[in-house]
């Protein structure tokens, strides 16, 4: 469904990338995540697959169309929800949805379904202006799924909104999945993507540092990292160590000699704490 | 693509029609061409009452109820006191062997002339068929404060399009909704496009309730249209950039203001200037506008001089084109 190759964007067109050498393949029917800390490049990467940025430099190809030279045509089968909420505040939720619906070729999906959807019934004949962020937000959300779209970017989908329409949202996601939809989901939200990626990829600083499902991450990684708890020099540091990396292994045992342990489990890693492993920075 | 372009336009007036801004844009050239016509006298005022003496001269009355309206008095004081009443009617009374007219000195000078005319084309035995001829070319004529205040509102009334333009882009700009747009089957040119519709559409639509409103109803349509329609394709030109360079709708209609001063400078070289001095302002587009909705308003254009002045329009909003056409798609990326 998306392939891309050597994929670099330079916003200042020098030799800073915000994203750099950029390579992945998203077959049919998956969940693709997309996980980085803000400002890593995800927003970037997307916007050059959705051609709302100019392709610099590498090969893309999105849903059989070459993204070098878009046809317009590639839009009936994309389905874009933005970071930042866009809707018209002048227009009720009905008539956003109205709107763009005319603006796509193919079979759309009905305005209200859509606005039940994600929580917005009994709104449907209110100004997006008098909206709350997070409505505004579901709102963009339904929104991109009018086209009935075969591949399905989503940026940073639960972000801001409270836990249980996040969760809402998850269920839509998975549903929507479940019915064939490829998707692209942009998240800082470690949670999300373990529950609903088949596959993610770790983005740092531009450049992604490593692809792989979730679950082989937590094999690789997971069950083996031990919280230690130990005083030193009079206060208390808290320190995670991976058993099976033989540097870490080796600083777990002189910490074990030299220090006062006051506490020590071994547990599963979450995905957050993979990444910080992996790439050693955080998630925010 | 069209009924995607249709449907943009759509939007855009649905909008608008939110909008008190937009509102008072739509209105304003409406009062303001009601205001032309309370300044200025009317064009069309081919009717003329006039008071007669009952018995005085039957056939002179016969003659004159073929194009005025007659009205009979006993005498001359009753006349005089119709005459004085507020609606413009004059008196034609016997003195001697000719004839005076009387006024209550308000009435328009078109309706006093228009009485003389009637009353000399009587008394030279001038036959009713070439009579009337000439007395509708007379009640044609165009009162000259009518027609530059006319044409200088349908010039405005084409800025103002582009107005609507501006305030258009300003509102995704607000709401971010390009990229939203982007994302959609929707080309650059059919969204361009479909913006465009509302500052073409509105100026053709309200020029055409001008001349209902101010009376210039014979004027050829199909030529003032055209002139409408290239004129506004500049206007809509600096209603997308100015909506691109403007994050708010006041700085926006701040520098669209800036348009009125060649437009000001234009209609006063033709209106004021000696002939030599014209050719200093042949760059601006708006001083052909004004020239052809002037010789449209009087009812003298031809085809070829409109077309001739629309080409020099649309030339110089090419120009404008080739010059902005790149930043306005930049913009709206
Ligand atoms: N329009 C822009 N112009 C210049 N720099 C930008 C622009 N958008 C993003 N950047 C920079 O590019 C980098 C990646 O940003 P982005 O792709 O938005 O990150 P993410 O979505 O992962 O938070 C950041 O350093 C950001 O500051
Ligand atoms: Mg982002």
């Amino acid at each position: 469904m998306i392939k891309v190759e050597g994929l670099y964007h330079s916003y200042s067109n020098d030799e800073n990338y915000a994203v750099k050498n950029a390579n992945f393949e998203i077959p049919k029917g998956e969940i693709f995540g997309f996980l980085g800390p803000s400002g890593a490049g995800k927003s970037t990467t997307q916007g050059i697959l959705t051609g709302l940025l100019q392709l610099q430099k590498g090969n893309v190809n999105v849903a059989g169309y070459d993204v070098k030279n878009i046809s317009q045509k590639m839009f009936n089968k994309i389905g874009m929800s933005f970071e930042q909420s866009n809707v018209y505040s002048k227009l009720t939720a009905k008539e956003n949805l109205d709107f763009y619906r005319k603006l796509f070729d193919g079979q759309t999906r009905e305005p209200a379904d859509l606005l039940k959807l994600v929580g917005l019934d009994g709104k449907e004949n209110v100004r997006a202006g008098e909206f709350s962020k997070g409505m505004k937000h579901r709102l963009t959300f339904a929104r991109s799924m009018i086209n009935n779209p075969e591949l399905w970017f989503l940026d940073e989908p639960t972000t801001g909104l409270d836990p249980a329409i996040a969760s809402e949202i998850k269920d839509i996601i998975r549903k929507e999945n479940n019915n064939g939809v490829t998707v692209f989901l942009t998240t800082h939200n470690m949670f999300i993507a373990d529950e609903l990626c088949n596959r993610v990829a770790f983005i740092v600083d531009g450049e992604i540092k490593l692809i792989d499902s979730p679950k082989n991450l937590k094999l690789q990684y997971g069950e083996q990292l031990v919280d230690v708890e130990f005083r030193k020099n009079g206060t208390v540091v808290k320190e995670t160590f991976s058993t099976i990396k033989e540097e870490e292994k080796q600083r777990l045992q002189k910490v074990i000699l030299d220090y006062e342990i006051q506490s020590m489990h071994t547990k599963e890693a979450t995905l957050e704490e993979i990444f910080i492993k992996v790439t050693g920075r955080g998630l925010v | 693509m069209l009924k995607k372009i249709w449907a943009i336009f759509l939007r855009d007036l649905k909008v608008g029609s939110r909008d008190s801004l937009t509102l008072i844009i739509i209105i304003m050239p409406i009062l303001l061409g009601i205001g032309v016509n309370l300044l200025t006298p009317s064009i069309n005022d081919t009717t003329v009452n006039l008071a007669l003496l009952e018995g005085e001269n039957p056939a002179q009355a016969e003659y004159f109820a073929d194009f005025a309206k007659v009205e009979l008095f006993p005498n001359e004081e009753a006349i005089e006191t119709r005459v004085k009443k507020r609606d413009h009617i004059v008196g034609i009374l016997p003195d001697g062997d000719r004839y005076y007219i009387m006024s209550q000195g308000n009435e328009p000078e078109s309706v006093i002339e228009m009485a003389k005319l009637v009353n000399m084309y009587y008394a030279e035995g001038i036959n009713l068929e070439d009579a009337t001829a000439k007395l509708f070319e007379f009640g044609e004529t165009v009162p000259p404060l009518k027609k530059m205040l006319t044409n200088t509102l349908i010039i405005m009334i084409s800025i103002l399009g582009g107005m609507l333009i501006t305030f258009n882009i300003i509102e995704e700009k607000t709401d971010h909704t390009i990229s939203a747009m982007n994302v959609t089957t929707v080309s650059k040119n059919a969204y361009l496009l479909g913006k465009s519709l509302v500052g073409m559409l509105y100026p053709v639509f309200s020029t055409i309730v001008i001349l209902l409103i101010t009376g210039f109803r014979d004027v050829n349509l199909g030529q003032l249209i055209l002139m409408v329609i290239v004129s506004s394709f500049l206007s809509l030109l600096i209603g997308f950039i100015q909506g691109i360079n403007n994050d708010d709708v006041m700085s926006a209609a701040a520098s669209v203001k800036m348009l009125f001063l060649p437009v000001g400078a234009a209609i006063a070289a033709i209106e004021l200037l000696n002939q030599k001095w014209q050719i200093l302002f042949y760059w601006i587009p708006f001083y052909w506008t004004y020239k052809g909705n002037d010789a449209v308003l009087l009812n003298s254009a031809t085809w070829p001089q409109i077309l001739l002045y629309s080409g020099i329009v649309l030339a110089l909003g090419l120009i404008v084109y080739l010059y902005l056409s790149p930043k306005i798609r930049k913009g709206l990326a």
